[in-house]
């Protein structure tokens, strides 16, 4: 690291504001040992691919096994010629479509959220890593405005919820029929498959076709498009980011206001101001920061996450 | 430390509740589903398990009684129509 560079994280050459009393008290605590998770997570840091690459071997059903009478917890279409698990959107989808609650499907992502909440994004999911590959190309990368991030609320209420129940799965917006990752892990493989034995190729729909080649042109310009702007799973893992067991800490004691984590973080979000951010897919890049004020924290631990805060009350915008 | 409690009750909840939704539809939530050609015969009883299966197959479908119902007969289809 230059001189430069570790000059800008000394809390001498840059003091911090004066801070309201309630805060003060939290940082007058002692600081926050990194605790043996948080030093896991840093070394894992680096191999994030390669975690998402052993996922991989999980999802593409390797031994054959096509266990679709489970879901799994990450998005992956269960028309996949290589998939183990049912997609649990697919599911909750197919079920509203037939008027039945769709009780393990819900109880998986109930218990997987509330463990890891949008954790699963970042690491586990395949067509998250999918993205994170097409982000690795040397082009212009564009943001989304943040409203936008609300737009998978919408597709999930919308095409995966009441679309599903109210006009069965026909309809145009049923989410099955305009989600990429069906079209690029199921239509496309199995088209190539009716090709290659000269069958009648079944050709997807327009709507599909298209949304597939907006995806694909899409992750060469914008880190993760889909988990970020459309994601109906992202959706709801995000909404346990602030109740999950497994959260991103921020100790207000260690911040020196240098802002990295604002560089680190690939989804425009201010981690020290909101390090449970509903739009966080948990890549844990934030916890990279020079100074060490964001770590991967769980409420299992036991003595340090008391002398932590959560988050900094004076910086909520 | 009250917002540790805080968070650990809620986790414990939402754990407990999703297990419970797991476990109910595992073992204990079934459907009954018609078979295709409707001939008067009776039902299947299909466990979640089986249905979610189904459901990713496109092998069943809600007609317009509202009955759940076999798409196919015989050898289930490969993949989801969709």
């Amino acid at each position: 690291m230059s001189q430069a560079r570790l000059s800008k994280h000394t809390p001498a050459k840059h003091p911090k504001p004066a801070l309201p009393e309630a805060v003060e008290n939290q940082t007058m605590a002692p600081m926050v040992e990194k605790t043996k998770l948080s030093n896991l997570a840093s070394k894992l840091l680096g191999w994030r691919m390669w975690v998402q690459s052993a996922f991989l071997l999980v999802w593409l059903d390797p031994l054959g096994l096509r266990l679709h009478t489970i879901c799994s917890p990450v998005f992956h279409c269960y028309a996949c010629p290589l998939s183990t698990f049912a997609c649990p959107i697919g599911v909750i989808a197919q079920f509203g479509a037939l008027h039945i609650f769709p009780f393990m499907a819900v109880g998986l992502l109930i218990a997987v959220g509330a463990l890891f909440g949008s954790l699963i994004c970042g690491w586990v999911c395949p067509f998250g890593f999918l993205q994170d590959l097409g982000a690795k190309a040397p082009t212009p990368k564009f943001d989304p405005p943040k409203w936008a991030g609300y737009l998978r609320y919408a597709v999930l209420i919308g095409t995966v919820l009441a679309v599903p129940y109210f006009f069965g799965e026909e309809h145009p917006l049923f989410i099955c029929r305009v989600c990429p990752a069906g079209a690029l892990e199921a239509a496309v493989p199995n088209m190539a498959g009716q090709a290659i034995a000269g069958q009648q190729i079944a050709w997807p729909n327009t709507v599909k076709l298209t949304i597939l080649g907006l995806f694909l042109i899409a992750i060469f310009f914008m880190k993760r498009p889909w988990c970020r702007i459309l994601c109906p799973l992202g959706a709801i893992f995000s909404l346990f980011n602030r109740v999950s067991a497994f959260f991103l800490r921020f100790n207000a004691d260690k911040c020196t206001d240098c802002k990295q984590c604002h560089k680190l973080c690939e989804y425009g979000i201010e981690p020290e101001k909101r390090p449970n951010d509903l739009r966080c897919n948990r890549c844990l890049e934030c916890i990279r920061c020079g100074p060490g004020a964001l770590t991967l924290g769980s409420i299992f631990e036991e003595t340090q996450t008391h002398k932590s805060t959560f988050e900094n009350p004076e910086r909520k915008s | 430390m009250p917002r540790k409690k805080t968070k650990i009750i809620i986790f414990s909840l939402l754990i407990l509740l999703g297990v419970v939704l797991l476990t109910y539809g595992a073992f204990f939530h079934s459907t009954n589903v018609l078979p295709e050609q409707e001939n008067g015969s009776t039902t299947l009883a299909r466990s979640e398990p089986a249905l979610v299966k189904e459901v990713s197959v496109g092998g069943v479908k809600r007609d317009e009684s509202g009955k759940i119902k076999q798409t196919y007969t015989g050898k289930a289809p490969e993949a989801c129509p969709t």
